[in-house]
C-alpha cells in the first residue's frame, strides 16, 4: 500500500478594503474631528475590541492511499527551506486526510511535507517563493509581462505626442 | 519629434530589463561546496518484524534465524527534482556517490533490539541525499551464495513448527526517495555524520496479524500458510523454481508481485525493476 499525496492551494482571508470619499476639506476637518471624539472615550473604556487582519496564503493538501482511501489522521510533519533538519510543524490529518498550514512568508524555498500512518507514508516538495509561487501562478510569463509593459508605456508615448502635436 | 522616438525606445529597454530583473532569482536551496564533505553510513534494516518476528496473516508465530540480502551498486544522490518512486525511472541528480562492490548482510543479526545493520560508509560532499538505489543480486559467495535473498526461520501454530529457508534466486533494483520515518536522513553537513536506510519489509510477504485481514497488504501477501503446506518433517527449504512448481499459480504470483514491494524507504515505497 502506497500513501500518495496531492496538493492544491488556496488563499485565506481575502478581505477586500472598503472605500471612504469626502469631498471639501470642511467636510475632512468635520469628519476628523468626530474620529477624534470617539477615539477618547474608546481608550478609556478598556473593553474595545481591537481586531486586526492580514491577507495570508495557506497551503492545503489531501494524502490518500493508492486505492483512493484517504489516509485518515495521518502523522503530518511540515519542514522548512530554513532548516530541513528540524520539523517546522507537527500535525494530524483530518479523516478525510486533509491538512492545511500556513508556510511563514520569510522562508522561500521548497517546504518538504511528509505524511505517515500505520507503516506507509508519502512526502511532498511545495515551493514557495514568494507571492507567484504561494498562489501558484499568476498565469502570464516573463515575455508577456514585458510585452504588456512595452504596451503601456508606448501608449503613454502615443498620448504625449498626440497632444504635442495637436499643440503644435 | 526624434526625442520622443528615443524617450520611447529607452523606456522600452527600461521596462524589459525591470520585468527580467523581476522574474529571476528562483534559489532553491543554497548551493554546495564539493570541498566540504561529511560521512555517510548506509544502512539495512529488516526492521522489528524480522528482530523480534511477527504473527503472519493466517496465524502462524514467524522468527528469523538470519535473513540475508546481498545488496550491490548501492547509490545515494542529491536528486532534483526529488525522486518520485510512484512515477518510477531514473533519478536525476547531479550530486551521487557509489558504494561499490557487492554486501551480503543479516538483517536478523544481533538481538531483538540490535540497529539496523552497517553496510558501508563513505566520506561524501555535504548536501541532501534525499533518493537511493541498489541492486539485490545472487551473491557469489558467502552464506547466501546463488541467491539475491534468503530467509531462513521457524513458525508455530498450534503447537505445530514448521523450520523454513526460503531462497530467491531472482535479481532486482530498487530506487526510493526521501526516507519517510520519525527522523529526516540522508543530509550530510560539514564534519558530520549520518545515515541513509535501504528498508526491508517482509510483512509484506507473510502479511500481518496486527493489520485488518482486508487491508490491501493482507489480501496481497501469501501469508505463511502456503509455505507449511510443503513442509516435510515440519521442514522446507525450497527456492524460486521449486516455489513456482509447488505452489498454486495463485500463491506463486502473489510471492512474485510482494517480492517487487520488498524494498523500501524507511515508511517510503521504492520502484522496483525484475533484472
Amino acid at each position: 500500500m502506497k500513501a500518495t499525496v496531492t496538493v492544491k492551494y488556496f488563499e485565506e482571508g481575502e478581505v477586500k478594503d472598503g472605500e471612504l470619499m469626502m469631498n471639501g476639506m470642511r467636510s475632512f476637518i468635520f469628519l476628523a474631528a468626530i474620529i477624534f471624539l470617539f477615539s477618547l472615550p474608546a481608550a478609556a473604556f478598556g473593553h474595545g475590541v481591537n481586531i486586526e487582519y492580514q491577507t495570508t496564503k495557506a497551503v492545503e493538501f489531501t494524502a490518500s492511499y493508492d486505492t483512493g482511501e484517504p489516509v485518515s489522521n495521518g502523522q503530518v510533519t511540515i519542514y522548512s527551506p530554513d532548516d530541513p533538519s528540524t520539523p517546522w510543524k507537527t500535525g494530524q490529518c483530518d479523516e478525510k486526510g486533509r491538512f492545511t498550514f500556513t508556510p511563514d512568508p520569510s522562508m522561500q524555498g521548497t517546504w518538504d511535507i511528509q505524511v505517515r500512518k500505520a507503516g506507509h507514508g508519502g512526502m511532498i516538495h511545495v515551493n514557495v517563493d514568494g507571492e507567484e509561487a504561494v498562489a501558484g501562478s499568476t498565469g502570464y510569463t516573463t515575455t508577456q509581462i514585458v510585452l504588456m509593459v512595452a504596451c503601456v508605456v508606448w501608449g503613454l508615448i502615443g498620448t504625449a505626442l498626440f497632444f504635442k502635436r495637436r499643440k503644435n | 519629434m526624434k526625442k520622443f522616438y528615443y524617450m520611447a525606445v529607452l523606456l522600452t529597454f527600461l521596462a524589459a530589463i525591470l520585468a527580467g530583473c523581476g522574474s529571476g532569482g528562483t534559489g532553491d536551496r543554497a548551493e554546495q561546496s564539493e570541498n566540504k564533505t561529511g560521512t555517510l553510513q548506509f544502512t539495512a534494516n529488516g526492521e522489528d518484524f524480522v528482530r523480534q518476528g511477527f504473527t503472519s496473516k493466517d496465524g502462524w508465530d514467524v522468527s528469523f534465524n538470519h535473513v540475508y540480502v546481498n545488496l550491490a551498486d548501492i547509490t545515494a544522490y542529491q536528486s532534483d527534482p526529488p525522486y518520485d518512486a510512484h512515477a518510477g525511472g531514473e533519478v536525476q541528480a547531479a550530486t551521487k556517490t557509489i558504494i561499490p562492490g557487492a554486501h551480503t548482510v543479516d538483517l536478523a543479526a544481533g538481538d531483538q533490539n540490535a540497529l539496523p545493520i552497517l553496510v558501508s560508509e563513505k566520506e561524501v560532499p555535504v548536501g541532501h541525499y534525499n533518493a537511493i538505489s541498489w541492486q539485490m543480486l545472487k551473491a557469489s559467495e558467502g552464506p547466501a551464495q546463488g541467491y539475491s535473498l534468503v530467509i531462513a526461520g521457524a513458525a508455530v501454530k498450534n503447537g505445530k513448527t514448521v523450520n523454513f529457508t526460503l531462497k530467491n534466486e531472482k535479481e532486482y533494483k530498487y530506487t526510493g526517495g526521501e526516507f519517510i520515518g520519525d527522523q529526516r536522513k540522508g543530509i550530510v553537513q560539514e564534519g558530520g555524520n549520518t545515515d541513509l536506510e535501504m528498508t526491508f519489509h517482509f510483512d509484506h510477504i507473510f502479511g500481518d496479524a496486527g493489520t485488518p485481514a482486508d487491508d490491501e497488504l493482507n489480501v496481497g501477501a501469501p501469508g505463511f500458510a502456503p509455505f507449511a503446506g510443503l513442509a516435510a518433517d515440519g521442514n522446507v527449504e525450497i527456492n524460486m523454481a521449486g516455489l513456482k512448481e509447488k505452489l498454486s499459480p495463485e500463491d506463486y504470483q502473489k510471492l512474485e508481485t510482494m517480492l517487487t514491494t520488498l524494498g523500501h524507504v524507511g515508511e517510503g515505497h521504492c520502484y522496483c525493476e525484475v533484472l
